[in-house]
Formats: structure tokens, C-alpha cells, sequence
């Protein structure tokens, strides 16, 4: 689970790479708000993986209550696009009518890594109302890995959902983080 | 034939109204015992006061000191072994003012201590000292009469730990009845038994909790809940494909299902598990248990009133291999039209690492709140809900009637009244019959 999110140099606001992995971000909750899943799938590498661990409640001398044994997600490229998949069957019910989300994305940190890749750490507020039922709220924290391709475009290698919640006060997990 | 007598009696309780609302032979439920705060009141004292509860399994507490914050029932509980091993369930409440002495969901403790007055306990529950104690009399104080509250009860079958509030409640082994067996073949087929990985995920849905427990055991309801999965392949394209095998009614309202998979598919049979463990399964089994064990493909139960156990098998991505798992489940009620739903991932501890890990990302990926089949289920239990509420809908009963005419087998190796068809509202029915029995009194 530990992406190593803070090894590497800091990229400073104002500079282009950061820039850069803003509007990636803002294009990225800009296409799920707006249900363009396969946009995307295509802002993701092959080899992404996408974690939502669970959290308890602990002393801080614990931790922060993660511990990489229980999962919300545990999903990977082709797991992702079977979810996808599935919001476009007329019987996802869940989702069916859907969600209207608001991805709010701020805290945004880079780091440039020796590996070559991005490492990002953002804070998320996602609301989220369904029907004539009232909000549903979800905070927490994203720690992204960006990976440029061949083609010259930043794409989503990895991203852990850290959630601020130990006890999810939602009806379900239908929406993607 | 559907009217509901439409007030409930000032003096709620009495055996002829109680019944009136729950028509087990018919299949006819009351809509109005889902929601109704004033039924919702008694179920506090004659269920949740009375019953046993799951509260965690004996591999989430390892250690002595371990300790796991869980409800027992609906009141705060702790589940802990203590400094001489011993497990034990505490009420979460101090003596002096009634504040959570553990405010965490997991630590290795040696004491607990209330942070109000500063009253501290030990893991087995006792009374050690209070702050400022010079300034209690010689017996003001009391320390041995002031332990934290213990349940009246707790017993294990295969690790996983019940308890109760309620002095009077019959032994474990007497309150699952037939249900142990059936633990017993589930749970205990592999070398070691099963083991809780992790921890549970837990999250609130707005439901009233026996929506819940009325959709474990309903195979019926997969095809067209979860008919995202058969458009995309995941399941079967037909509506019996769930109706293969058996329902079994455990008696005190304990009710579960065998459902086996096409005939030829052999992966899908004795659960699903890999070679090694099916060999263990056929050593550890007597032959009775064996015979229903192998041709089973899934089995869900339900120990009565908030405990069960789904081990199901699926495949987690579009044109991906069935896998097998398991996931424990527990609704906490928190209000009569919201519910704490808790559910474990466990595994079988003999087998490979691999197994294991594909597993659990099986699991999370199909069931759980994220699960590509959960999601759909809280939706119905929430609409189910809200839609329930109104004085009109209250009137009406819900419609439980499949399999009413039904004749049980007598050809079963196990015990139980067993149904050949796992289509159909016995395991409600039966659940609900307890329900009667309990709400009244018995």
C-alpha cells in the first residue's frame, strides 16, 4: 500500500510540471462528473492499480489506523473496466438511475521521483446525491502515481484512496474516487 | 385477504396482535414490523436483549490484551483476551458515569481506562483503582461489585465467538440446535478452520435491519438484482440458474442454503476450493457431511437473529475464473430505518498464500459495499425501506409465499426440514416465525 508518495523533489505551483498534473486532475474529475468513463480508462496506464484501504480507529502511536489487510477496492486496469462495463448495462441499480457527483480535488502536492514517475498527494471532498435523497459525503486523501507514456501524456499508474472515515456513512460504493 | 389491522394496541405485546402482523403460514408479513418505531422498541428487549450475537472470530484476538471494539447486540461492546487468555465480552461503559472506557476499534491493552474520572479496569474486567481513590470510605467505593458489566454468556463453535446479555438464555450449543452442524461442516472442513483477514468494513445504510436478514438467504432475488452481471456475462443468462439445490430450515429461526453449480462443472462443486483443501475437506468431514459438502457449490446461513455467513463463489472481472470466499455479515441496528452493516473477509488457513490473496481481492471486488453485486442489494433494502414507511403501505403485507405448498425431503443426510429447491421463502418464513415467537414472549 505505501506508494513511497513522498520520496522524490517537491514540484513547485507555478511551474509547468505542476501545471501539468493539476489539469490532469481537473480533466480527470471533470470526465467522472460527467459519466465519460471511457475518457477515463484512457487517463490510466495498463498496470494501474487503485486501493481504497480500510481504516480504524487508533492511538496515533498505532498509526493512522491502515494496515493493508482489509480493503474497500482492490482493483487493477481490467477490474476498473469491468466496473465501467457495468454503469453502461441498463441494470447496474445502483447506479441506475445515477449518481450526481462533484469531484472537489485541492492539497495538491508533487513530488518528481528518481524512478521517473510523479508522485501526487491531493485531498478529495466527493458528494454525492442519487434520486430525491440528500448528500452523501466522502473526504480523505488521494496518493496518486503519474507515469508519462510514449506519447507524452501523464497517466494514472496507481492511486491508493486513504478515506477520512472508519464507518462509511454511504448506502454503497458505486462512485469512483 | 392482505389488510393489516391498521393501529397497532396501546398494550403492544399481546400474543393475537404480535400474530396478526406475521402470518408465517400464509407467507403474509406485515410491512409495518420493518418500520415501526413502537415494534422497534420491544425488538430492543426481547431480541437485542435476549439473543446470542456474533462478535468476532478467535483469530482477531490473538494475543492476550488483544482487544476488538464490536456491538453485542445493540449495546457497545468489547471483545478481549484477557491477561490469562481468557475471552471475554465487556459492556463499553464505565460504571461510574457509563463512558466508553475503549475508544478505539483495536489496541493491545493491559488496562482500560476511562478517561472521564480516570476509573481503570483490567482486560478481564475487574476494578483496579479510581483516581483520587483516598477520598472514597473504607465502602464507598467497591471495587469488586464494580466491574465492568460482563456478557452473561459467551461460547465459541469453530472460533467464531457469540454472545448474550441475557442470564436466562439457553447454552450456545443448545440455541443453534441442528445450526451447529451445519457451522461445524462449513467452518470446519480444513486443517486449522478458518481465520479472519483484517478487518471488517463496516458502513451505514438506511435500512431497516431485516431487510437485511430477509436477503441473505433469497436466492431468488440474484438473476434480477444482479442482472448487471448477466448482461455482462459474470452470470448466468438464466433465471433458475440459482434454484439448484437446497433449503434448509435449521429450526429456532437458523435457516441456510446449499445451491450447486451445472452438473459438469466440477470447479464449481465442494465450495470452489483448490485440490489441496478439498483433500482436507474429505478427511476432516464425516461421510454425512461429505455428501452434502461436495456437490455444494455455495451456501449461505443464518444464525438467528443478525449473523451470517455468505461462502459464495465469482468471477470479479468480465470473462475472468470463479473464485471462492468468504464473508461474514452482521447487521447493528442504530435506529428502525438505519443499520450499521458489518461484514469480514475469512479464508482457510492451510491454504497457499496465493489462494488467499486472489481470494480476498475476489471478495472485495463482488461483495462488500464497493462489491459489484452488494451495491445493488442496498439499494433495494433502502427503497424497500422508504417505501415501506407510509401509513397506507403500512396497511399491506409483504408477499412471502413461494414454496407455502411445498413438502420438505426426508432423503437429506443432515439435519433440519429440507427443501429440494433453493428457490423459495422457507428461510424467510422460518426467520420470521422466530421473530413471532421471540417479540412474543417465549
Amino acid at each position: 500500500m505505501d506508494q513511497g508518495i513522498d520520496a522524490g523533489t517537491r514540484v513547485k505551483p507555478g511551474s509547468d510540471l505542476y501545471a501539468e498534473v493539476a489539469d490532469l486532475l481537473l480533466c480527470e474529475a471533470d470526465a467522472l462528473d460527467n459519466y465519460r468513463y471511457d475518457e477515463w480508462l484512457g487517463m490510466l496506464t495498463e498496470d494501474m492499480t487503485y486501493v481504497m484501504p480500510v481504516r480504524t480507529s487508533q492511538f496515533l502511536t498505532d498509526g493512522k489506523g491502515f494496515h493493508g489487510d482489509a480493503n474497500f477496492f482492490s482493483d487493477d486496469r481490467e477490474s476498473l473496466t469491468t466496473r465501467v462495463r457495468r454503469l453502461e448495462t441498463e441494470f447496474a441499480w445502483a447506479e441506475t438511475p445515477p449518481s450526481r457527483t462533484r469531484h472537489f480535488i485541492s492539497n495538491v502536492l508533487v513530488r518528481e521521483r528518481e524512478d521517473g514517475e510523479l508522485g501526487v498527494r491531493s485531498s478529495f471532498m466527493l458528494t454525492r446525491t442519487r434520486q430525491d435523497h440528500g448528500y452523501q459525503m466522502f473526504t480523505g486523501e488521494r496518493q496518486d502515481r503519474l507515469r508519462r507514456g510514449e506519447d507524452g501524456e501523464l497517466r494514472f499508474a496507481g492511486r491508493v484512496v486513504l478515506p477520512d472515515q472508519t464507518v462509511i456513512t454511504a448506502t454503497n460504493l458505486s462512485v469512483i474516487f | 385477504m392482505s389488510e393489516n389491522p391498521t393501529t397497532l394496541p396501546t398494550r403492544l405485546g399481546g400474543d393475537e396482535d404480535l400474530a396478526a402482523l406475521v402470518n408465517v403460514e400464509d407467507g403474509l408479513i406485515s410491512r409495518r414490523i420493518f418500520t415501526d418505531p413502537a415494534i422497534f422498541e420491544l425488538e430492543k428487549e426481547r431480541i437485542f436483549g435476549r439473543a446470542w450475537f456474533f462478535v468476532g472470530h478467535e483469530t482477531e484476538i490473538p494475543e492476550p490484551g488483544d482487544l476488538v471494539a464490536r456491538p453485542v447486540g445493540m449495546d457497545p461492546g468489547i471483545l478481549v483476551r484477557d491477561d490469562e487468555g481468557e475471552i471475554r465480552v465487556l459492556l463499553n461503559s464505565c460504571r461510574h458515569r457509563g463512558m466508553r472506557v475503549c475508544r478505539t476499534d483495536r489496541e493491545n491493552a493491559r488496562f482500560l481506562r476511562c478517561p472521564y474520572h480516570g476509573w481503570v479496569y483490567k482486560t478481564s474486567g475487574e476494578l483496579v483503582s479510581a483516581a483520587a481513590e483516598s477520598h472514597y470510605g473504607p465502602d464507598e467505593l467497591r471495587k469488586t461489585e464494580f466491574g465492568l458489566i460482563q456478557a452473561a454468556h459467551v461460547d465459541r463453535i469453530q472460533g467464531l465467538i457469540f454472545a448474550t446479555w441475557d442470564p436466562e438464555a439457553p447454552s450456545l450449543q443448545e440455541y443453534l440446535g441442528d445450526m451447529a452442524y451445519y457451522l461445524d461442516l462449513v467452518f470446519g472442513r480444513t486443517d486449522g478452520g478458518l481465520e479472519v483477514v483484517g478487518t471488517p468494513q463496516v458502513w451505514e445504510v438506511d435500512t431497516a435491519w431485516k431487510f437485511g436478514t430477509d436477503n441473505y438467504t433469497d436466492n431468488y432475488h440474484v438473476f434480477s438484482t444482479h442482472h448487471s452481471l448477466v448482461d455482462l456475462g459474470m452470470l448466468p443468462n438464466d433465471p433458475d440458474f440459482a434454484s439448484h439445490g437446497h433449503m434448509i430450515d435449521a429450526g429456532n429461526g437458523h435457516v441456510l442454503h446449499f445451491v450447486q453449480g451445472p452438473p459438469d462443472d466440477e470447479e464449481f462443486k465442494a465450495f470452489g476450493l483448490p485440490a489441496e483443501l478439498r483433500e482436507q475437506m474429505r478427511r476432516n468431514l464425516s461421510p454425512d457431511k461429505l455428501r452434502i459438502a461436495e456437490p455444494a457449490g455455495i451456501s449461505v446461513g443464518t444464525v438467528w437473529p443478525t449473523f451470517h455467513y455468505m461462502h459464495l463463489q465469482s468471477s470479479d472481472v468480465i470473462d475472468g475464473k470463479q473464485e471462492p470466499f468468504m464473508n461474514l455479515r452482521m447487521e447493528e441496528p442504530l435506529s428502525p430505518t438505519r443499520t450499521r452493516m458489518w461484514a469480514w473477509f475469512m479464508v482457510d488457513r492451510s491454504a497457499s498464500p496465493e489462494f488467499k490473496r486472489r481470494s480476498q481481492e475476489c471478495y472485495v471486488r463482488t461483495f462488500g459495499p464497493a462489491g459489484l453485486f452488494d451495491q445493488d442489494d442496498m439499494e433495494n433494502w433502502e427503497d424497500c425501506t422508504r417505501a415501506n414507511l407510509g401509513p397506507a403501505a403500512r396497511r399491506y403485507t409483504l408477499h412471502h409465499r413461494m414454496g407455502v405448498d411445498r413438502e420438505p425431503i426426508s432423503d437429506w443426510p443432515g439435519p433440519g426440514t429440507v427443501w429440494a429447491d433453493s428457490y423459495g421463502e422457507m428461510t424467510q418464513r422460518a426467520w420470521y416465525g422466530q421473530w413471532l415467537r421471540q417479540m412474543q414472549g417465549e
